[in-house]
């Protein structure tokens, strides 16, 4: 009872201020905002750019996290806390940490979609490296053993064991890395104002307009990740 | 024929001490060994699974540095791990993605046929019986046409009830599909049923090597002999016998009892330490000296003897009966 009484009180503090927001600004008000160009650019560049961010994650942080699953080096542990050092720093610090590292003039950077990209990933590939490696960690390597036993090289174990036995894990990963890169402002904010990507745009319409003309943009935004969200975890278990 | 010559590996505590055996082509080698003597890592080794250094030669080819999916090797494992992402028949034909099968329609029906799982072949890994699961992988071992199948404890996980049967197919693999097999266990029933050659490992080394019976009943030391079950191991010096470290051995229902001293077998005053009644016998535990011999009497002769904890009496053991180690 004490339990239940407790884990209300969490919940009711993580959704009361969403129902809130959709009672306060009404769907159809929602609806109307989508349909601005504005808006609906700024929601299709923010999801656009997070994808991006997972994908370039998925052709290097998965390998990434199948070696450190699999291997056993000096300095591992040490390794492992410098990839999770992006979830601890001050999100704009990570963005005035991108700006300094690549805004060097060979690299189109400020105010382009590829710093966008660059900044979420920054902050949000830990979770996807994380979400992979704890996967592989649950593959039984005498899974791979067996595999090459019967034919298969390392690569091919690779393709035809571990990755898709460490599906859930890595699918976990990537959603939680794709949500967490649509929610970035802070670093977002310092590398590229413009483009605006959603979070930017709801805070230069608050800023600007104040919050009646910012609540329709965030709901927006989170009735689509939720809507999205939702359709891969769906497609997930239907593969499954 | 599998030659290992000098197979050395360390891993964390764990040593594999040079080791050295071979394996007649289409012979049952059975190891024999207690949990954590290192016969897995063994047969890893053999697969091409861990790095080892000495050499292992195949067919008088040194494969001693090929890659576990050039062996050509097929491995059980205790836990048969077959691939959860996959049904039951793509665990079976799965080394097909990688290699040419001969005739593998054939012997696939073959190898549902003869393994019965002709039913299962649809289903989910996640849903067998560890019986169902351990002729599946066997199946899958045999279906990528191996010429040295590696079992590893292959029937700890089988109800015993099907045992016997399992193990009389297990030895018509060999005649059936061509292959060698090197079986590890600690079962000494599974290696007498079995093998035609049995190695006993210890402590990562292997202690003797040879023919099932001459190993199964003749130990050569005393490890092996404490090892294998034999009971009332002692030092020749009992006998009479001058040389150090050697021992022998007595088999508990070949010991007799009586009250008259005799010359012409080992006699030996005793005292009755306990007795215990076990179904149609009973287990005599007689001291003579420091060692106390094990002896198993049959109920009728003990009821003649009348034989009661602390009394004093010989035990009789005839010549023809010692084994010496």
């Amino acid at each position: 009872m004490v339990f239940i009484f407790l884990s209300s009180i969490l919940v009711l503090f993580l959704t009361v201020p969403l129902i809130k927001l959709f009672l306060s600004v009404g769907f159809l008000n929602i609806f109307k905002t989508i349909q601005d160009k504005e808006v609906y650019e700024s929601i299709f560049l923010t999801l656009k750019s997070a994808f991006y961010a997972v994908v370039f994650v998925c052709i290097t942080g998965i390998p990434l996290a199948y070696l450190i699953a699999r291997h056993d080096f000096w300095g591992k542990s040490l390794f492992e806390a410098i990839l999770d050092i992006p979830v601890m720093v001050p999100h704009t610090a990570a963005g005035i940490a991108l700006l300094i590292a690549f805004s060097n003039g060979y690299f189109n950077f400020i105010d382009t979609t590829t710093g966008i990209v660059s900044a979420m990933m920054f902050l949000s590939a830990p979770f996807l490296i994380n979400g992979a490696k704890e996967g592989f960690k649950k593959v039984d390597i005498r899974y791979e053993h067996v595999a090459r036993t019967l034919g298969a090289n390392k690569f091919r174990v690779f393709f035809s064991i571990a990755l898709p036995n460490a599906r859930n894990d890595i699918l976990n990963g990537a959603l939680m890395m794709w949500s967490r890169g649509l929610g970035e402002f802070g670093a977002v904010v310092i590398v590229a104002y413009h483009p605006m990507v959603a979070p930017v745009l709801i805070y230069d319409r608050f800023n600007s307009f104040g919050l009646k003309y910012s609540a329709p943009v965030a709901a927006a935004m989170i009735l689509v990740s939720v809507f999205i969200f939702l359709a891969i975890r769906f497609v997930n278990n239907r593969i499954k | 024929m599998l030659e290992v010559k000098n197979l050395f590996l360390k891993k964390g505590d764990f040593v594999l001490h040079k080791l050295s055996f071979k394996i007649e082509k289409n012979s049952y080698f059975v190891l024999l060994g207690q949990t954590g003597s290192g016969k897995t890592m063994l047969l890893e080794s053999i697969a091409g699974l861990q790095n080892i250094e000495g050499s292992i030669f195949f067919d008088g080819k040194d494969i001693t540095n090929l890659p576990p999916e050039k062996r050509n090797f097929g491995f059980v494992y205790q836990s048969f791990l077959l691939f959860p992402n996959m049904n039951v028949k793509d665990n079976i034909i799965y080394s097909s993605r990688f290699k040419k099968i001969k005739d593998a329609d054939k012997l696939f029906d073959d190898l549902v046929d003869f393994l019965h799982i002709k039913h299962l072949l649809k289903r989910d890994t996640n849903h067998l019986s560890g019986g169902e699961r351990q002729r599946i992988a066997i199946a899958r071992a045999i279906y990528s046409r191996p010429k040295l199948l590696l079992l590893d404890e292959p029937l700890s996980a089988v109800d015993p009830t099907f045992r016997n049967s399992i193990m009389k197919s297990l030895k018509d693999l060999i005649k059936r599909y061509d292959i060698t097999i090197l079986h590890v266990t600690h079962n000494f029933r599974e290696a007498s049923f079995l093998a035609d050659c049995v190695a006993v490992m210890i402590d990562g080394k292997i202690l003797q090597t040879g023919g099932a019976y001459e190993v199964l009943n003749e130990p050569n030391n005393i490890e092996v002999a404490k090892f294998l079950g034999f009971k009332n191991v002692f030092p020749t010096s009992i006998l009479g016998f001058n040389q150090k470290n050697k021992f022998f051995t007595i088999d508990p229902s070949r010991i007799k009892f009586g009250d008259k001293p005799r010359d012409d077998i080992y006699c030996f005053p005793c005292v009755i330490e306990n007795i215990l009644g076990i179904s149609d016998h009973y287990k005599i535990f007689a001291k003579v000296g420091n060692d106390t011999f094990f002896c198993k009497v049959h109920e009728n002769g003990f009821e003649k003897k009348v034989l009661k904890e602390g009394d004093k009496t010989n035990i009789y053991i005839d010549r023809k009966d010692i084994s010496f180690i």
